[in-house]
């Protein structure tokens, strides 16, 4: 009897281990006509659509189904799209005016047409609402906004402005618009729900629910009447259900039952151990590197350049050739992202126009160790080192290391670090240890967020490595809030960040770097103690940096001198090593191919994967379905 | 009788005092600490977008009148007990303008659900099985009993989770993966529902139950150990008792302390149970007031913290009321 019970439990463990289960659906819902993706939190408001009001209804996946703006930057391809906009913004000579001529044919989805009407009440409504997302910044720049027809908007600015446009062009979002045949009878803007929502994008919300792990959305029927109908001329899925599994384990799980069909990231032990379970599972890259590496965004190690000794140039580079970007790169994030030495993404268009253009200058430029002496700190071999190492972990490798490691960084040179620190009184103990000048030991912490994987694993690299070379260092771990809260007042010395910490390691997908660096300028500048909210979490204040913002603020984006401007702060950047960025982002943005397939890749990147950003609207209708049920 | 209600009004005083003391501690200590809801409130915001370095200052202002942050702290203060009064908890910072009330009324059922069933199972299995092995401690079923909780005893809490849930949600999927009950299921009180809830609440209840029931079986199992050797206990085998009823005595005489753990078990309910909401994707309150500490909340935090206030400080004092009714040798002078 035992002996049966033993055979049975085996066989039904050999049965249902990542048997295909599918995930319990509202009667009605076919799971072949279901996109599930992962919701990636769970939302703490729910069954509250007014996303204009800052912590009322979250946003991601949701305002690319539902809602839209002007204008659209694909973050794959660069290209520009207009949405409801049907050509690009028109400004007059010095700036002043903007006008916008709107698409004629596009409709929200109780069947009333999208119109000027619609756009001016937006604009309007956010600009007398105090609190509303936009508020300040429409108010700031907004003299009057005029109809000139019902599809053609003219806004008249109180200074000039060559970038006003940026407020509608998506990269995470832009302005949504609002239904104005709804919001016009709302006495209380920043009290309504807006729900049930009305729809501008291809979905409407079919149910969600009250507890915010799940919200089940429908394709419109008249889908062809948005604009991501008539750009992408595809339907894709008649439902999408986002859902919030839990932690990475569930996620997994989920995916290996076919309950998922695609997800944001993982840890990379998580994504192998999905690999060997899930053969329909997969990233950008088939095989190895795997991981989408074009996020707009970047990794820094974060140094407050206020602070005693971070405020030297010659320490912070020190600090940065202390570093073995390969080792930090292969053994602490296993080799999978790029190294990046300036703070721009390394995403191929940028690519093209900052990091190759400037490898020459980064070849050439120099360190002065001491008086008359020199040392050419870059080192273009460094994804060839990277390619060596893949080698010989048995990975095959397609491209050129270039194009998937990165341009180059910076050598590992400890003995030029010790040389810049021992140039400003710094001395080893007995033990090799490093002591200030004043004799004291040098120790700090790096404060990281253990959440964001790949800058807490860079940080506990960092750790290591600078160990080695004899600073004390330890880690410092802080729940997201708390953590942006001691970065933001400057209660730091060095942080593992990203752009929270330093607006210029973010970028859109455009020459002109101005919106992600004017944060930079000394105007807005917080002494550490009060809060930096402009991404100028190092405290940089520097007149080279405020004159090319300044520069830039003055000509328009499309203007040849921004990517010189653009370049020249790059190299100012690298000259200071205000913070030492080190790769790009990469994320496991894992997609199961059992149900849908079609999903943008390396060998199809035809759109953005990133699908909870408001671009991702255009990703879904392209989805393809296997037939399975 | 009239030394009863001299010590009920007196602990009702006590009580009304410690419950005024925690709603202030809740109060003064968030707004010590150097995160601000406001601040918070942008970041998350404007995190992806970027915000307009010029439109900061003008921003930061607006919502600090919208969240009612303006004033001294202590004419925030003193708003805070009006509004108190008029049960009014103020809207969520973090989630404005949601009222906190209605946060909390979503969030709380499903936690007192749960926790109070499992709590209520738990306690009665621990004191049954407790007594059982603490009288008949020879028997093979009582080591056996002993010994595989002796060795769950130690397990962390969110390693027995994950085990289940790897076991039965995912080896055998029996059991869903998240949330409080199916997708699309309304909640009302038909089959459909209960079913759902039942079936999705499976599984964090047993990690609960497994968890409480440990910690009980062992305390009970000591405490009948230690009145076994009492006098009246020998003179009841003597007088040959039935085990039946020696085991009720037994029960009875060790109550005293099982029902100061139950109320303040059941007290502090109101707390949540973060870890099981967090690995089982359960609704509840505790990652509600997880989230309101790290987006500094306020208005939030106190809003649970009220709630979680009230439970154990009544609870302390139904606790105090009951006892001379529990035990019949304690008076009251």
């Amino acid at each position: 009897m035992k002996k049966f019970l033993l055979i049975l439990l085996l066989i039904l463990i050999v049965c249902f281990s990542g048997e295909v289960i599918p995930q319990v659906l509202p009667a009605g819902i076919p799971r072949h006509e279901t996109y599930i993706v992962d919701q990636i939190f769970r939302y703490s408001v729910t069954q509250n659509f007014n996303i204009w009001t800052p912590g009322a209804g979250p946003t991601p996946v949701r305002h690319g189904l539902m809602s839209d703006t002007l204008w659209y930057i694909d973050q794959q391809t660069g290209k520009w799209i207009n949405s409801l906009a049907k050509e690009p913004p028109k400004y007059n000579k010095d700036f002043t005016e903007m006008t916008v001529n709107l698409r004629n044919n596009i409709y929200w989805s109780d069947g009333v047409m999208f119109t000027a009407d619609d756009l001016i009440f937006t604009i309007q409504t956010i600009m007398q609402t105090p609190g509303m997302v936009w508020n300040a910044e429409l108010n700031k720049y907004v003299k009057s906004v005029e109809k000139i027809s019902n599809f053609s908007v003219k806004f008249v600015l109180k200074e000039p402005n060559p970038r006003f446009h940026y407020y509608f062009t998506v990269r995470w979002n832009g302005v949504y618009m609002m239904p104005k045949h709804v919001w016009e009878k709302v006495k209380e803007p920043m009290k309504f729900t807006f729900w049930p929502p009305v729809s501008l994008g291809a979905y409407i919300v079919k149910d969600a629910d009250p507890q915010g792990y799940w919200e089940l959305y429908e394709r419109r029927e008249d889908w062809q009447r948005t604009s991501v109908g008539i750009i992408t001329k595809k339907p894709g899925p008649k439902y999408i259900l986002q859902i919030f599994y839990g932690p990475i384990e569930k996620r997994v799980a989920a995916m290996i039952s076919h309950n998922l069909d695609v997800l944001m990231d993982l840890d990379i032990e998580a994504f192998k151990a999905l690999l060997q379970r899930n053969p329909y599972a997969r990233s950008w890259y088939k095989d190895f590197p795997w991981a989408w590496p074009d996020e707009l965004d970047s990794r820094i190690f974060g140094l407050n350049n206020e602070k005693f000794p971070f405020n030297i140039k010659d320490v912070r580079w020190a600090l940065a050739l202390a570093l073995d970007i390969v080792e930090l790169n292969t053994k602490y994030v296993g080799g999978v992202s790029k190294v990046n030495p300036i703070p721009q993404p390394p995403v191929p268009f940028l690519m093209k126009y900052y990091h190759k253009p400037l490898k020459s200058w980064l070849r050439s430029f120099k360190l002065e160790i001491d008086k008359g002496v020199y040392f050419k700190p870059f080192d273009d071999t460094v994804p060839q080192k990277i390619a060596e190492w893949a080698k010989k972990q048995g990975y095959d490798i397609k491209g050129e290391p270039e194009d998937i490691w990165g341009i180059g960084w910076w050598k590992y040179a400890p003995d030029i670090a010790e040389k810049l620190l021992l140039k400003h009184g710094f001395k080893r103990d007995k033990d090799g240890k490093w002591l200030l000048p004043d004799g004291k030991p040098w120790k700090f912490s790096i404060v990281v967020a253990p959440d964001e994987l790949d800058a807490f694993r860079l940080a506990m690299g960092a750790v290591d490595q600078w160990k080695k070379f004899g600073i004390d260092v330890t880690l410092e771990s802080l729940e997201r809030d708390p953590y942006y809260t001691k970065v933001q007042i400057g209660d730091y010395a060095v942080s593992s960040s990203w752009s929270d910490a330093c607006s210029a390691c973010a970028a859109n997908v455009t020459i002109d770097k101005w919106q992600y660096i004017q944060g930079l300028h000394s105007r807005y500048y917080a002494p550490s103690g009060e809060r930096s909210l402009t991404g100028n979490s190092l405290r940089i204040k520097d007149k080279k940096v405020d004159e090319i913002i300044d520069k830039l603020s003055s000509i328009s984006p499309n203007d040849p001198k921004a990517l010189e401007l653009g370049r020249e702060f790059m190299k100012v950047w690298v000259e200071n090593m205000y913070g030492i960025i080190t790769h790009g982002f990469k994320k496991f943005i894992t997609v199961d191919t059992y149900y849908w397939t079609n999903y943008p890749s390396a060998e199809n990147p035809y759109s953005q994967p990133n699908y909870w950003f408001m671009g991702g609207r255009f990703t879904f209708p392209h989805l393809e379905s296997t037939g399975r049920k | 009788m009239e030394n009863l209600f001299k010590y009920a009004i007196i602990r009702i005083f006590q009580t009304l005092i410690v419950i005024f003391v925690g709603l202030t501690i809740v109060f003064f200590a968030p707004r010590l600490t150097p995160m601000d809801p406001v601040q918070s409130t942008i970041m998350r915001a404007y995190s992806l977008s970027g915000i307009d370095p010029s439109a900061v200052k003008s921003l930061v202002e607006t919502l600090k009148d919208l969240y009612g942050l303006k004033g001294t702290i202590w004419e925030q203060y003193i708003n805070f007990w009006k509004r108190l009064f008029k049960g009014d908890l103020g809207p969520s910072l973090s989630m404005f303008p949601t009222p906190v009330i209605e946060i909390i009324g979503k969030a709380l059922p499903w936690t007192i659900g749960l926790l109070f069933i499992t709590t209520l199972i738990a306690w009665f299995l621990g004191i049954v099985l407790g007594t059982f092995v603490g009288y008949f401690p020879d028997k093979k079923i009582s080591r056996f009993i002993s010994i595989i909780i002796t060795c769950i005893y130690p397990v962390p809490y969110y390693i027995i989770a994950l085990i289940l849930i790897f076991l039965f949600a995912y080896i055998f999927p029996i059991f869903p993966l998240m949330g409080g009950a199916g997708i699309g299921v309304k909640p009302t009180l038909n089959l459909d529902f209960i079913s759902s809830v039942i079936k999705h609440g499976f599984l964090p209840a047993i990690s609960l139950i497994i968890g409480t029931l440990c910690f009980i079986f062992m305390t009970q199992r000591a405490l009948t150990s230690t009145l076994i050797s009492s006098d009246f206990i020998s003179f009841v085998e003597i007088a040959g008792i039935p085990r039946r009823k020696i085991l009720l005595y037994l029960i009875r005489n060790s109550m005293l302390p099982q029902i100061t753990d139950l109320t303040l078990f059941l007290g502090s309910i109101f707390g949540g149970a973060l870890m099981t909401e967090i690995v089982f994707s359960y609704p509840g309150i505790g990652q509600i007031l997880y989230t309101s500490i790290l987006q500094s909340d306020y208005n939030l935090m106190m809003g649970i913290s009220i709630f979680s206030v009230l439970g154990v400080a009544i609870a302390a004092l139904i606790l105090d009321l009951i006892y001379p009714l529990l035990d019949p040798r304690i008076r009251i002078k």
